[in-house]
């Protein structure tokens, strides 16, 4: 895959989240930060609580209400105790309309990237 | 028995009764472990962790915070857990061996002075059997004889090292810890407890502007921390707002204590209370004008203040937040885009 369109900018608000399934299937969440928009996977990396509806955006920060994990989506800082960095897609907007970069679907390891059978899991 | 830990951390070792009555996380807690726990109760999953050698036995496999495990690979929650011999676990967080003697730990005590608030909210006293140090916000985990398996009730009062502690308790139709309570014959009961537990919690010395929104029987750690705030003189400097939320006038408890609260601070702790399914024939409550009287449920009540409220709130600003999880997640989302609370300024106890 390559450069696919998401949907046209005024489709999403600034300090808003919305899930549109991209071309292929893909679903991709775009959120409007102060200042930018970003490409991500539709679920919280914590739990798999689907951001459209967990999420909040305000300013540049998107927080999970479910457990307040939290990230800076200028910056991609994780905000106070959040424990795993988000995926993203690398955007660009071209005239009216908000391009993503998909080779794959970005997905979230929520049994193995912690599998605690893996010894060098407890060494990190 | 001993109980072998590995955690992101390090390793540590614990004991637990040889009978293996305690859960693995209450004996972990006890030694002074900061193993991760929310509920305590089965519910949220949070005390996940994997055997890796020895027996475990879960007291609830059904609980609903073991939905997300993987329960082949020997994954169980700690407060569901109890050894059955020497044992090895993996813990997947960040752990550290605090002070023992300031951990928490099992007490018994009796139910006394039960009290009917409304015709569904009681509240009631425990004379516990040693004095014990918590923090406003802190719940314990009860259990009784005569009920099974144990329930979280948050401290209502706020008295540094005592040995009474008062717990308010909402009937639920199909709670058999809280029918209990409501047949009558709890009170004057013995029943065992663990805690204090939970860091949603008003720390001494914080400065900072507090918003509070919470529904039915949440009010009660939200009263400890109102409680302790007022003793701290908190509200000489700061401002403070309660939304609580009720079903009708008939339904509001504690509207006596909440006045004197307000009287106390000297205007400076305003108190909403939300009614969702009646009207508000007054903007006051008809006995006490200090408390005020708005319409809808309480995250929307909320979140209508915050427009006006949001510009008068000093940068640190205090959010806590108690109730059902859809409640919380409503008034945690009117603190993020309404108040503009960063998230890290937001404590919350969901009870579910």
């Amino acid at each position: 895959m390559s450069w696919i369109k998401v949907c046209k900018t005024s489709e999403v608000p600034e300090n808003s989240l919305k899930k549109i399934w991209a071309a292929g299937g893909v679903p991709i969440l775009v959120a409007h930060y102060k200042g930018g928009f970003r490409a991500l996977p539709p679920v919280c990396p914590h739990m798999e609580e689907p951001l459209e509806e967990s999420g909040v955006i305000a300013g540049c920060v998107m927080t999970c209400t479910k457990h307040l994990w939290a990230w800076d989506l200028k910056t991609l800082e994780m905000q106070g105790e959040t424990e795993k960095p988000l995926k993203t897609y690398e955007t660009k907007i071209e005239g009216d309309d908000l391009m993503a970069f998909v080779e794959q679907e970005l997905l979230y390891e929520f049994e193995d990237e912690d599998d605690m059978d893996d010894d060098s899991f407890f060494n990190s | 028995m001993t109980i072998t830990v590995q955690t992101k951390s390090g390793e540590f070792k614990f004991e637990t009764d040889e009978e293996g009555t305690e859960t693995l996380l209450f004996a972990g807690l006890g030694a002074g472990l900061t193993l991760p726990y929310e509920c305590a109760t089965g519910t949220c999953g949070t005390c996940r962790a994997r055997v890796m050698s020895g027996d475990v036995e879960m007291a609830w496999p059904e609980a609903p915070g073991a939905s997300r495990l993987s329960r082949g690979k020997g994954d169980v929650l700690l407060c569901q857990s109890h050894a059955k011999g020497d044992c090895l676990l993996r813990v997947p967080a960040e752990v550290i061996a605090g002070d023992a003697a300031a951990a928490p730990r099992r007490l018994s005590g009796r139910i006394e002075g039960m009290r009917k608030l409304t015709a569904d909210v009681v509240d009631f006293e425990i004379a516990l059997d040693s004095a014990m140090d918590f923090a406003a916000g802190q719940f314990m985990v009860v259990t009784s004889s005569a009920v099974t398996g144990g329930r979280s009730y948050s401290m209502v009062n706020y008295t540094p090292e005592t040995d009474r502690i008062r717990f308010v308790v909402k009937r639920k139709p199909d709670g058999g810890f809280s029918n209990w309570l409501f047949e009558g014959a709890a009170d004057g009961s013995e029943v065992s407890l663990f805690g204090p537990l939970g860091k949603a919690t008003f720390r001494p010395g914080e400065d900072g502007d507090l918003v509070c929104i919470t529904g039915g029987s949440g009010i009660a750690g939200i009263m400890s921390i109102l409680d302790h705030a007022t003793q701290d003189g908190h509200f000489k400097s700061n401002s403070g707002w309660l939304y609580f939320g009720v079903r009708t006038l008939a339904d509001a408890f504690y509207v006596e204590e909440l006045a004197e609260l307000v009287e106390k601070s000297g205007g400076a702790l305003q108190v909403i209370l939300a009614l969702s399914d009646e009207v508000a024939s007054a903007p006051t409550h008809p006995e006490h004008p200090s408390i005020r009287l708005e319409e809808g449920f309480v995250h929307e009540v909320a979140a209508r203040a915050m427009g006006e409220i949001s510009g008068q709130l000093n940068d640190r600003t205090i959010g806590f937040v108690a109730g059902p999880p859809p409640m919380v997640d409503g008034a945690i989302r009117v603190l993020l885009s309404e108040a503009k609370l960063p998230p890290g300024r937001i404590r919350y106890d969901k009870f579910s």
